[in-house]
């Protein structure tokens, strides 16, 4: 069975956020809804520190704590390991967001525009926005990365994947250790991010040193 | 994705975010751009895309955009000044336009000033360059980009490079030295296909270290960054030169005898020894021991060193004189200058020696050429000063002694400078060649003059900011200072400023304080026309007439990637060559109009079209490798149409089965670069100097030009001499003297999310800015914090020592020089007409000065790094 999760290369990745952007564009994300971000880390003390830029998403963990805490089984995870949110059956109740450890949902309670911060589309674009959002998503419910499922039924990569001007990252199937994916992670030493909280994030980084 | 039963459409085209120039996939659906995404065979860009490429969207579709023309009914101008705009019909701003520009024909056409935003270049050549010499006015500059960086780095890479800047070669090089760049980060030439290049190179390998008073974006991911003092580099440049050729000996002989003028002698009077038959400059045959023409058949060797005698006088080699003239140059000298240890200097200098490899080779596609795997590589960061044209030879110098310039793995100019020629027709062909004296002329380069060999000068000059009277400068900013009318006067200018037209630039904010742009320059205007996508600070200060363009994905331009100098988009390195095109992924609104096809019906308008077919023949000469063919010669009869211009070049460069429809259709062509054109230095006869020798003759021109009217000060004559040196800021003094409240230095930096001032309107781009620490704050080491009494989050004032102050709130970071102050590109906008960019982020050049003190001598460039004082706004 496929088993999909992403690789993060930080040696490559300069922090540009395209992927935030390219995710933005793909699902209509309203205004302060991110569901890919970049963080910013800084270690040290002059003239000696490390910065380092880390994209995050949602990990799609193999024991995911969101899906534990849902009440109505609107959270769930397919078969492939992706963790979706079935909008029909979530009330909004925002137990998954505390219960993330990632900080990878987002509760909407309504779609907004960029432009004015109200709810009538202030263009053409705008009106396709605010369709797609909701036809995907509707409102006053949580809403995360979904690893691009509806890109992967047409045998496209997830958005960010496909746009990041680097090339940092790499998706595919983890349960093939033939994969570009499991590869990376054995070559380069792939780490997870909070591994101890035994989530068994299927989001993996490569170190930048 | 789009929604069912939607009617989806796919255009390829070239992104305009920045000057980048991304192949794009523009994905419509139902006849609105849904989606852009990188296409994935080109070579422009790999497919990927960036947040600025993909944020295009919410411009396109901004409420704020222009959708109609507007004309100016108050007749007071200024920052606060309402302008009070009327809307107007097409027809009417049309008349207008025509009468305003034909009364400046009438009166003096050179009092049109025309003026340009960087980042459209191919447009620029179109509606901007050709118009302005259809016109017959030499006023022409392009505002920010081109006077803070255009002049030292964009010159002094053409003199030596042929080329607009230099890049690392990143398939090859083990170690590159970044001197205030961000190359390969997203930002700047080639940015996405730098980006993707440069991360195979740190996967492979590469090293880089980082010369830079700010843990930047590339610094940080550097192997070493290594915080100097802000604008010192050419210091430690010519530490590592001196090293590298009196200490360690490390520098390549056979490179330094046949690829620059360091074998030729210099008298005592500071100029070549010259052959009395032929007049060639004459080095020093060791084995015969004559002096001989560089380039005589009979030469068996040419000394690099020494003193020898010529027509009785005693030389020395030009290598000589360098190699004596850095001697001052010592490690604990550089160190004082720049707050580098010397130990790093000498530690960096003998791993860059180390790493080239002299006298190793490598064989590439059947040629074998020397491998240089280290380049030392600058750009803006370097060139914002004072020194910035003898910052730039410094820290290009050291590619030259290593013998790494345009060799594998050294630094490669940046779209090269030598293309054979398209395969399909053998057009689109260029090369650089040398001069009598054997030194490197760029064939391709359309953009202002060749930086060598030196112009002669306009005695007296014709142009406003006297760039004609020199021979370094892209654009000054003369016309802008306070003694402007005294100059004018002086050098018997006969008109003033009159009309201006401007294409998107920003004025008010890109180029220094702008109470002083606006008193001193843009209130001369009698009529300013402004064409923008949105109303920015500068049509709402003073534009009279604006005009609503189309966003770069509603209109066509004819090449995005060539001329290979001036467009800053093509892949350093093996790999393709691509020409491709802007071409509409959806119509504009109906009262938007692309801003070529309103000039073209003006200069018809005006009679000026069989003037636009020659500016046009002109240009078509300069950026692509020669005329149109007999056959496609312009019949003047026919008015100027864009789409036809279009398809006779294209046409003519790529034959008739490539014409605009194929080009509709595909967007681009590729075909691959050869290893001739790619390391072209390797076969080609052309040297570059370590001796300036030129300069001094060149100077000595415009000194008298400017002796002859009186301004015998006009700048600072001694920078034009043949030899670079470290000279220091007006900025230090402030902030070093005794009690200075000025006393720490400010610079901007390039985000990488934002492309000048033009991108804080778009919100996806804003909103990102606003959640990351760095892009809208004023970025502070937590130890002067300290000694300031200000905390992270704190709004401050910093204030320049002529009063001018601008605010933002402070982030502390460890990754900065302490007595410095970073800030991100050109926010803190105002205008109401971009209510999103409105009071986001920091203005840094309120605080740049426009005058004599802070301009580079020889390159005339501005000098933007300001001596400020910090406190804290009341009430913060």
């Amino acid at each position: 069975m496929v088993r999909y999760g992403l690789v993060i290369d930080l040696k490559r990745c300069t922090g540009c956020f395209g992927c935030v952007i390219a995710c933005k564009a793909e699902h209509q994300t309203p205004p302060k809804v991110f569901w890919a971000k970049v963080l910013r880390s800084e270690s040290g003390k002059y003239p000696v520190v490390n910065r380092q830029p880390l994209p995050v998403l949602c990990m799609h963990c193999k024991e995911p704590a969101c899906k534990d805490v849902c009440p109505t089984g609107a959270t769930k995870q397919r078969e492939d390991g992706i963790v979706v949110v079935d909008n029909k059956l979530c009330v909004g109740c925002r137990y998954c967001v505390v219960a993330c450890p990632y900080g990878a949902r987002y509760f909407v309670e309504k779609w907004k525009d960029y432009f004015t911060g109200k709810d009538q589309p202030s263009s053409k674009y705008a009106e396709y926005a605010k369709k797609k959002w909701l036809a995907e998503n509707d409102r006053g419910v949580v809403t995360k990365c979904n690893f691009c499922s509806e890109r992967l039924e047409k045998d496209l990569k997830p958005a960010c994947v496909e746009a990041c001007p680097a090339e940092a990252r790499t998706f595919g199937d983890l349960d093939d250790p033939e994969s570009e994916a499991s590869r990376l992670i054995k070559k380069r030493r792939g780490f997870r991010l909070k591994e101890e909280l035994g989530t068994d994030p299927c989001v993996y980084y490569l170190p930048s040193r | 994705m789009s929604p069912p039963n939607s009617k989806e459409k796919v255009v390829k085209t070239s992104c305009g975010m920045c000057y980048g120039t991304c192949t794009i996939r523009a994905r419509t659906c139902d006849d609105i751009v849904v989606g852009i995404e990188g296409e994935p065979d080109s070579p422009q860009g790999y497919g990927n895309v960036c947040a600025k490429g993909i944020s295009s969207i919410m411009q396109l579709y901004d409420p704020n955009r222009l959708d109609y023309p507007l004309l100016r009914t108050n007749p007071e101008k200024g920052l606060d000044v309402d302008p009070e705009f009327k809307r107007i019909s097409w027809a009417e701003a049309l008349d207008i336009m025509e009468e305003k520009l034909r009364d400046c024909l009438n009166r003096d056409r050179r009092g049109l000033y025309c003026c340009s935003t960087p980042t459209f270049p191919s447009e620029r050549a179109y509606n901007i360059i050709c118009f302005q010499r259809a016109f017959g006015t030499p006023n022409y500059y392009v505002a920010g980009g081109g006077l803070h960086c255009g002049n030292g780095p964009h010159m002094v890479a053409g003199m030596y490079h042929a080329s607009w800047s230099v890049i690392p070669d990143y398939k090859y090089c083990n170690l590159a030295i970044y001197w205030g760049c961000s190359k390969g980060h997203g930002a700047g030439h080639a940015a996405l296909v730098a980006m993707k290049q440069a991360a195979d190179a740190r996967e492979r390998g590469m090293r880089l270290i980082v010369f830079d008073p700010f843990q930047s974006a590339q610094a940080s991911a550097a192997e070493e960054w290594v915080p100097i003092k802000v604008g010192t580099d050419a210091a430690v440049a010519l530490s590592m030169t001196n090293l590298l050729l009196n200490e360690y000996k490390i520098f390549d002989s056979q490179y330094l005898k046949t690829k620059t003028n360091a074998p030729y002698l210099v008298g005592t009077d500071g100029l070549y020894a010259r052959d009395e038959k032929t007049d060639l400059p004459l080095v020093w045959d060791p084995i015969e021991k004559i002096a001989i023409p560089f380039n005589d058949k009979n030469l068996k060797d040419a000394a690099l060193f020494g003193d020898h005698e010529a027509h009785g006088d005693k030389c020395k080699t030009s290598l000589e004189i360098l190699r004596n003239h850095i001697k001052k140059y010592t490690p604990e000298y550089a160190s004082k200058i720049s707050d580098v240890p010397a130990n790093t200097i000498r530690r960096v200098a003998k791993e860059f020696g180390e790493e080239a490899r002299i006298g190793s080779t490598i064989m590439i596609d059947g040629h074998e050429l020397p491998y240089r795997p280290a380049a030392s590589i600058y750009f803006r960061g370097a060139g914002g000063h004072y020194n910035q044209a003898w910052q730039c030879v410094s820290l290009i110098l050291l590619n030259h002694i290593i013998g790494c310039g345009d060799m594998p793995g050294g630094a490669l100019a940046f779209g090269p400078p030598v293309h054979l020629g398209y395969p399909g027709t053998g057009r689109l062909g260029f090369n650089v060649e040398p001069d009598r004296d054997g030194l490197l002329v760029a064939k391709s380069w359309p953009y202002a003059h060749l930086p060598y060999p030196p112009k002669d000068p306009h005695d007296p000059p014709e142009r406003l900011d006297l760039q004609d009277m020199f021979y370094v400068p892209t654009y000054t900013t003369i016309m802008m200072w306070e003694n402007n009318e005294e100059l004018w006067t002086k050098f018997k200018i006969p008109y003033r400023p009159d009309v201006m037209l401007n294409f998107a630039s920003n004025q008010i904010m890109s180029i220094g304080n702008p109470h002083e742009v606006l008193d001193h320059f843009l209130k001369k205007f009698r009529f300013i026309i402004s064409f923008n996508i949105f109303a920015s600070e500068f049509e709402e200060a003073v534009a009279d007439l604006v005009l609503p363009d189309t966003s770069f994905l509603e209109r066509y331009t004819v090449s995005t990637t060539f001329p290979t100098v001036g467009v800053s988009c093509h892949s350093t390195g093996l790999g393709d060559w691509i020409w491709a095109i802007r071409q509409p992924a959806v119509e504009p609104k109906p009262e938007r109009r692309a801003m070529v096809d309103v000039i073209l019906e003006m200069s018809e308008r005006l009679g000026l079209r069989e003037r636009y077919y020659e500016a046009l023949n002109e240009w078509i000469n300069r950026a692509y490798g020669g005329y149109l063919k007999p056959e496609n010669k312009w019949n003047t009869k026919e008015p100027l149409k864009f789409e036809k211009i279009m398809d006779t070049i294209l046409r003519d460069k790529f034959g008739d089965d490539k014409g605009l429809e194929f080009f509709k259709q595909y967007g681009y062509l590729k075909w691959p670069k050869r290893v001739e054109e790619v390391y072209w230095r390797a076969f080609s006869d052309v040297r570059v100097p370590v001796y300036l020798e030129w300069i001094i003759k060149a100077g000595r021109k415009s000194r008298a030009i400017a002796e002859k009217y009186g301004v015998p000060d006009l700048v600072d004559w001694s920078f034009h001499s043949a030899l670079p040196d470290y000279h220091p800021c007006p900025s230090y003094t402030t902030q070093t003297s005794e009690n200075s409240e000025h006393d720490l230095l400010a610079f901007y930096w390039r985000s990488a999310l934002h492309t000048y001032s033009m991108t804080m309107e778009n919100p996806w781009l804003n909103e990102i800015s606003e959640n990351d620490p760095y892009t809208y704050t004023i970025q502070l080491n937590p130890d002067t914090a300290k000694r300031k009494g200000v905390k992270s989050g704190d709004v401050v004032w910093l204030e320049n020592t002529k009063g001018h102050k601008t605010q933002g709130r402070v982030y502390l970071t460890e990754g900065i020089k302490p007595d410095h102050v970073g800030i991100a590109a050109c926010a803190g906008h105002w205008a109401k007409g971009q209510p999103i960019a409105k009071g986001k982020g920091v203005f840094f050049n309120e605080l740049i000065e426009v005058d004599k003190e802070h301009t580079c001598p020889l390159s005339l460039g501005q000098d933007i790094c300001v001596a400020v004082k910090l406190y804290k706004s009341e009430g913060s």
